[in-house]
């Protein structure tokens, strides 16, 4: 298993971070923090290099860099890396440049083998797009954005299953909200939904939304299901049916007191990209953390 | 659909969405090319200038990288029969590209040498603790050295210096946003308002010199002094005014940023014979511009300084190599070549007496309404493109549009370097923003201000000195 937690600032990425770690401690998984830098001007490009190269030798860290110090500090403070990691400091001087678009510094982890923290710079879309094709993540964690496009290209282009840590707070008790239909998703949304359940060792809403009065079989047989399965996992849960519109519902029902969990649409990626999917609707109403399964 | 998996069509799709504006260009381009040629323009003009219009849109929205917009422009110029393909080579290269390839490599050897130390020394002689001193000083010296060596070069060197003295004012950037706006931007600007000063201090300067020629018109490097400079020293105190009346520092004394500077300046390594040599070197190649440029040409002055820091071993060939952006002069002898071809097509005449149609009117009654339209174009293609890029194809068509070529030329290569409004349009400005100190939106916020003034200065200023030194 492995997590991409994708950091801006120092100043709104605390509850990324901290979300990010704990589902990444709940599936043991290897974990990187990427802090994607905004794009320069292919104009400039060079000309900036070198001006940080200058600024490098006045003791300035290039920007990003106190981002990466700053997931450090979270991740010492948190013991999610080993004490001999903790004491030495931020390791600044085995930082690892490729191809002049992407650092990294190794660690060793204490609940997995991996802790990489990377920076790149570019448009962020494309970024978290080749390195999770690159790495292979399982997971991308990443902050809420207002903008309509970002979410839809999160969904559409990021070839892992995503999380997105909206309106979060830390102090509220949260449930999750775990929507359950006959889709080819839900299964694997469910097997999700327990290990983020006992991450976050708080309850489950399985909620089956149907079009129609009458409640399809295969609906009934996914809500049995998985129930079942938190019920074997120690976990509470209730079933929750309920008639409307499915992303409506969602949203209505989630409030800003749940973690919504949900299956990835199974729309072609031509509909999907004209028309848009539930997924995507929640995702973009919703006023709450949101997990989307791939 | 179609046999296409689910991941090749998200593939295809996401390609969409990263090329929507190469999309978008093409669109326009063959929608453009299927129009009838406007009556008086040849049908290479015409085509010249859809190659104009589609380059422009792609180096604004930048959908695929600078060099291959360079390789676009070079084979369509051949493709739609502007020229054959030696004549679309020898339009690619000439002294400007040559002296924009040179003061790029200039750059990195005289950044490598680390004279900032030295000119952080001099500024806090200059200027002592006073922030409304050191803001004129930041912006005085930044002028004056981009006015010589360019503006990227001089950004380079200047912002570490000012990030210091922020730093040792306060750890709090909070409590020092106004300081490090004023001493930033004083830096983005000065360097601007300084790299009109001579032929060396940009590449648009010897690409509008290189047009000058074409057009039988010779200027010296210190002819071009005596009609710029006094320009430049104008604007010095009214920019450090503008900016401290825009960003207020929270401190009118910097004493202890200033004596922890001279500090941090002391430490650092003392003045070797090496750091002489280099220069004495750029002492030579200034002197070489000022007294041979117009024989020898900039460009050619400009390698033979990075010959002499190469064979002294002030400079390795790999770290030029890896610090020259070879797509940007790729791109601007790309642009060069659309520029001597919109002269030779009848393109620049055609679309020059286009202005003067729409405004002839007005120019007769107001005599600087001409120079004001080109000082509005020019500086709005300057604030989205680059500077040199707009002077090299917006160049041959302002030097039509008045009697005195000389005149349109210098007030179109001035006016290209107010590119105060964006964070991405100069070099100095992208240098500066890359702190993260400023936001974007600060320089809307003073660029207005810098601009109008710049450009009514420069309408008045050409109508009224260049009368009395001709």
């Amino acid at each position: 298993m492995k997590i991409l937690i994708a950091v801006g600032s120092k100043e709104y990425s605390a509850p990324t971070l901290h979300v990010g770690i704990k589902v990444a401690k709940a599936f043991n998984a290897s974990t990187t923090i990427v802090d994607v830098g905004e794009k320069v001007s292919e104009f400039s490009t060079k000309v900036v290099g070198l001006t940080q190269e200058r600024m490098e030798s006045w003791d300035f860290e290039r920007p990003g860099i106190d981002v990466l110090e700053w997931a450090f500090s979270y991740l010492a403070e948190k013991q999610f890396i080993e004490p001999q990691y903790i004491e030495a400091g931020f390791p600044k001087n085995t930082l690892v440049e490729k191809d002049g678009r992407r650092i990294e510094v190794y660690l060793k982890g204490t609940v997995c083998d991996d802790v990489n923290l990377i920076l790149r710079n570019g448009d962020i879309i494309a970024e978290l797009r080749d390195e999770v094709q690159t790495e292979s993540y399982d997971v991308t964690i990443i902050g809420g954005s207002g903008k309509r496009r970002m979410a839809h290209d999160l969904i559409q282009y990021i070839d892992s299953s995503i999380f997105i840590v909206k309106k979060f707070d830390p102090d509220q008790k949260y449930r999750i909200l775990l929507a359950v239909d006959d889709s080819p998703g839900t299964r694997r949304a469910v097997k999700y939904g327990v290990r983020v359940a006992q991450a976050f060792d708080i309850g489950v809403d399985l909620l089956t939304v149907s079009k129609q009065e009458q409640f399809k079989e295969g609906y009934k047989n996914a809500a049995d299901h998985a129930a079942k399965l938190m019920r074997r996992s120690g976990i509470e849960a209730k079933n929750v049916f309920e008639v409307g519109d499915p992303a409506k519902t969602i949203v209505d029902i989630a409030g800003n007191h749940h973690i919504i969990i949900m299956g990835a649409s199974t729309r072609s990626p031509l509909k999907k990209f004209f028309k848009g999917s539930k997924p995507l609707d929640v995702m973009e109403n919703c006023s709450c953390p949101i997990l989307i399964v791939k | 659909m179609l046999g296409f998996s689910h991941r090749s069509l998200t593939n295809f799709l996401f390609w969409v969405t990263q090329k929507k504006w190469f999309l978008v260009t093409m669109m326009v381009g063959l929608i453009l090319l299927f129009l009838p040629t406007p009556v008086g323009l040849t049908l290479s003009g015409y085509r010249t200038i859809i190659i104009v219009i589609t380059a422009l849109l792609m180096i604004i929205t930048e959908p695929i990288p600078l060099p291959a917009i360079a390789m676009y422009i070079l084979v369509a110029e051949v493709y739609f029969g502007i020229g054959t393909a030696n004549e679309i080579a020898s339009s690619f290269m000439n002294d400007a590209v040559f002296f924009i390839m040179g003061s790029l490599m200039l750059a990195v050897a005289i950044i490598k040498q680390g004279w900032d130390t030295r000119i952080a020394l001099g500024i806090i002689k200059l200027t002592g603790n006073k922030t409304a001193n050191i803001v004129f000083g930041f912006t005085a010296i930044s002028a004056i050295l981009s006015s010589f060596i360019g503006e990227h070069t001089v950004a380079a060197i200047m912002l570490p210096i000012a990030m210091t003295l922020i730093r040792f004012t306060s750890d709090d950037v909070s409590k020092v946003s106004n300081l490090s706006a004023v001493l930033l931007f004083s830096i983005a600007y000065g360097c601007l308002i300084g790299s009109i000063g001579t032929p060396s201090g940009g590449g648009r300067n010897a690409i509008m010199i290189t047009y000058f020629r074409d057009f039988g018109i010779s200027i010296s490097y210190l002819n071009w002094m005596a009609k710029v400079y006094p320009l430049v020293l104008i604007q010095i105190p009214i920019v450090a005014w503008i900016l401290q009346k825009s960003f207020v520092p929270e401190y009118t004394h910097l004493d202890s940023g200033v004596r922890k500077l001279a500090i941090q300046v002391a430490k650092s390594r003392k003045l070797t014979g090496r750091n002489t040599v280099a220069a004495i070197i750029f002492l030579f190649v200034f002197l070489g511009w000022v007294f041979f440029s117009e024989t020898i040409g900039l460009g050619i002055i400009a390698l033979t300084g990075v010959l002499c820091y190469m064979i002294a071993g002030f400079v390795r060939w790999e770290d030029l190599n890896r610090n020259t952006h070879w797509g940007v002069i790729i791109l601007f002898g790309a642009t060069i070549s659309l520029g001597v071809n919109i002269k030779a097509t009848g393109a620049a005449i055609w679309l020059a007496n286009l202005v003067i149609n729409l405004f002839g009117d007005l120019m007769e009654t107001f005599p600087l309404f001409s120079d004001s339209i080109i000082v509005l174009m020019t500086t709005i293609l300057a604030n989205v493109l680059s500077s040199s890029a707009t002077v090299a194809v917006l160049g041959p068509v302002t030097l039509n549009m008045g009697s005195d070529a000389l005149h349109t030329g210098l007030v179109t290569v001035i006016a290209s370097a107010f590119g105060y409004f964006t964070a991405v349009a100069a070099p100095a400005c992208t240098i500066v923003y890359s702190s993260g100190m400023v936001k974007a939106k600060d320089f809307l916020k003073v660029g207005w201000k810098v601009g109008l003034m710049s450009m009514v200065l420069l309408v008045i200023y050409a109508n009224t000195y260049w009368l009395f030194i001709k």
